[in-house]
């Protein structure tokens, strides 16, 4: 195949012609593979509706003796379903007795002769098995899709064939080996919780991403979320260079940045529950005309708005006059690669150029697989600065308080360069059964952090940092004069919230 | 001109057998060879209108059955219509003689149109 002389036919499916980098080739013939159950009848009728929506006209044909009024009536409810199009642009045979009776030939006069008859430009076969079955041998199975195949490219009719045959059951068959593209829909189960994979087996003529993609099947039909570190490996576009630093909202801890973190950078804000993590993303978000986005694994907007409120934050107006989205992701249930879509759906259609993402860590509590989570995040990073977004997330840590002469001992801050251009660590310690709050700037780009805690208080208005660190340094200084004071406090007992999580 | 016969000469039998059913439903009477030296012998025998011939084959690729037409007066004014998925002027380096060029992969309606000029010229 000629890349350069073959035309495109996009799927319509959401996300799956991300993977084929825009379609499937025209006149390609495909076989789509899954266990019942998996969507493959799903997933063709939405590629016959969105083919003739696109101006197309579509044939489904099925081999299996079921009915098609059935069928039709399960894909009513689904978006993509227009019972305007039937039977025009949409039609529906059943070629069961057509093979029955006059086998593989006559099947494949059949089509050709719909194909031309209707002008059809997108074929589906439900039910290749039928076909293997009346096959007397293996030739003449091989016979007939390649027969298939070759209508396929003089007719220019893009062929889709669905099976339900068992991928590991016969890696390697003839028709496997000859047609264009192979789709396998499988389920897998991580613990009691299953999720739907998509695997592109083959594609001929063009590059894909390969690998296991999650997908759902919804009130849209079927959508397929590509692996964010696979689909954004680069950035969708080149990355502006560093302008001038933005501040972060708290004077203060500007300086202690060396003036701000950087535009388009990455801050990672590292603390224990209850610290202000929150209150600092609130006050990045709140003190810029710039779209802002607080996107939450902990907090419901209601909580958020409330606490903007109690803490007379100016945030809260911007919330109210939309000017700052506030998007809630419970940790329970969901696609991390759809919520890292919805993330970069969001910014991009609103212009974001604020993000508040409080509680990175929902994003590995989200995945099946945990070991995903560095290169997605990096990726994820990667894209957000490329899109002009100035990123604060927060991550938490546990309650341990400061160890004399090691402040930041039991601080996980590896790996976590590619994630954040700078870090910033809010901790506790305590002095006379009272518990005090340090910040300090640990890495900024350029190294123009002052490398020093500061005390701060949590009042209305915000975070109020001492303006020097004489304070931070005496608690300190006490802590080493006093180690069974801080010994203690280190080995507290880590006290999260109701759900276990957050502030 | 008012073509009945077409001879499709294609070592790609899937190519020559849809060819065969398409051309078939068009209503012509088609007659299939699998190399240059049996497509000649039909067309000897069968005085086909039109020829549809590939360019690469065993045993007598399609220049060699064009130069063989042209030898032969029985069959030397049948129209041939050249198949090949190499560029026409390559093919035109190597042969002449034919009445139009069809480049693979091609589309039915690419070869329909093709023999609808082939007749109304």
């Amino acid at each position: 195949m000629n890349e350069t002389t073959m035309q495109r036919t996009p799927t319509t499916i959401p996300g799956l012609d991300r993977l084929l980098g825009g379609g499937v080739f025209r006149g390609g013939i495909y076989i789509v593979q899954g266990a019942p159950g998996s969507g493959k009848t799903i997933l063709a009728n939405q590629l016959c509706f969105g083919h003739a929506a696109a101006g197309g006209r579509a044939l489904y044909v099925t081999l299996l003796a079921e009915s098609h009024s059935r069928m039709i009536g399960h894909l009513e409810n689904l978006a993509f379903f227009d019972r305007a199009a039937i039977p025009d642009r949409v039609t529906y045979l059943s070629a069961f007795r057509t093979l029955e009776d006059d086998g593989l030939k006559g099947l494949v006069d059949m089509l050709r002769r719909e194909i031309r008859s209707k002008r059809i430009s997108l074929l589906v076969l439900d039910g290749l098995v039928s076909a293997e079955e009346t096959a007397t041998s293996p030739r003449e199975l091989k016979k007939f899709i390649h027969e298939l195949q070759t209508q396929a490219g003089l007719t220019d009719c893009t062929m889709f064939l669905l099976t339900s045959a068992y991928m590991g059951q016969r890696m390697v068959s003839a028709e496997h080996t000859m047609v264009d593209g192979l789709v396998e829909l499988q389920s897998s189960t991580y613990g009691r919780q299953s999720e739907r994979e998509l695997q592109i087996h083959k594609f001929r003529g063009g590059a894909m991403i390969r690998g296991l993609h999650s997908y759902v099947i919804c009130d849209n039909g079927i959508e397929v979320y590509p692996r964010t570190e696979a689909l954004y490996a680069k950035p969708s576009r080149a990355e502006t260079a560093d302008g001038p630093t933005v501040s972060i909202g708290i004077p203060v801890l500007d300086g202690m940045m060396g003036g701000g973190p950087s535009v388009h950078s990455t801050t990672l804000l590292l603390g224990p529950a209850g610290i202000g993590k929150s209150t600092v993303g609130l006050q990045f978000l709140g003190h810029t005309d710039e779209p802002g986005l607080y996107f939450s694994f902990n907090e419901s907007p209601q909580s958020v708005l409330v606490k903007a409120k109690g803490l007379k934050l100016p945030v809260a107006q911007r919330i109210k006059d939309g000017q700052v989205r506030v998007h809630w992701q419970p940790v329970t249930e969901a696609v991390v690669d759809a919520v890292c879509d919805r993330l970069l759906r969001t910014v991009e259609q609103n212009g974001i150029r604020r993000l508040f993402i409080d509680g990175v860590d929902g994003f590995a509590k989200l995945s099946t697989d945990t070991t995903r989570i560095g290169p997605l995040l990096t990726a994820l990073s990667n894209e957000l600065r490329a899109r002009s977004v100035t990123t604060l997330s927060t991550a938490e840590m546990d309650l341990a308080g400061i160890v004399p002469g090691q402040p930041l001992a039991g601080m996980a801050v590896r790996d976590m360069s590619p994630v954040a251009d700078n870090i910033i660590v809010m901790r506790y310690v305590g002095a006379h059964s009272h518990l005090h709050r340090l910040v300090a700037a640990l890495k900024v780009r350029e190294g123009r952090t002052s490398m020093e805690f500061r005390r701060f208080r949590l009042e209305p208005g915000g975070l109020h940092i001492e303006a020097d660190a004489a304070v931070a340094e005496r608690l300190l200084r006490g802590l080493e004069e006093r180690p069974e004071e801080a010994q203690a406090l280190q080995s507290a007992p880590h006290i999260p919230d109701h759900l276990g999580r957050g502030e | 001109m008012i073509l009945r016969t077409v001879l499709v000469v294609d070592d790609e039998w899937a190519i020559a057998e849809v060819l065969e059913d398409i051309l078939s439903d068009e209503g012509f009477r088609v007659v299939v060879a699998n190399n240059g030296r049996q497509g000649l012998e039909r067309a000897l025998a069968e005085k086909p209108d039109l020829i549809l011939l590939d360019f690469m084959m065993p045993v007598l690729d399609g220049p060699g059955m064009l130069a063989a037409l042209a030898e032969d007066e029985r069959v030397s004014g049948t129209r041939v219509i050249l198949m090949s998925s190499l560029p026409e002027a390559t093919v035109r380096e190597r042969c002449s003689g034919y009445a139009a060029f069809l480049r693979k992969p091609f589309l039915i309606d690419d070869v329909l149109a093709t023999i609808q000029n082939i007749v109304t010229s």
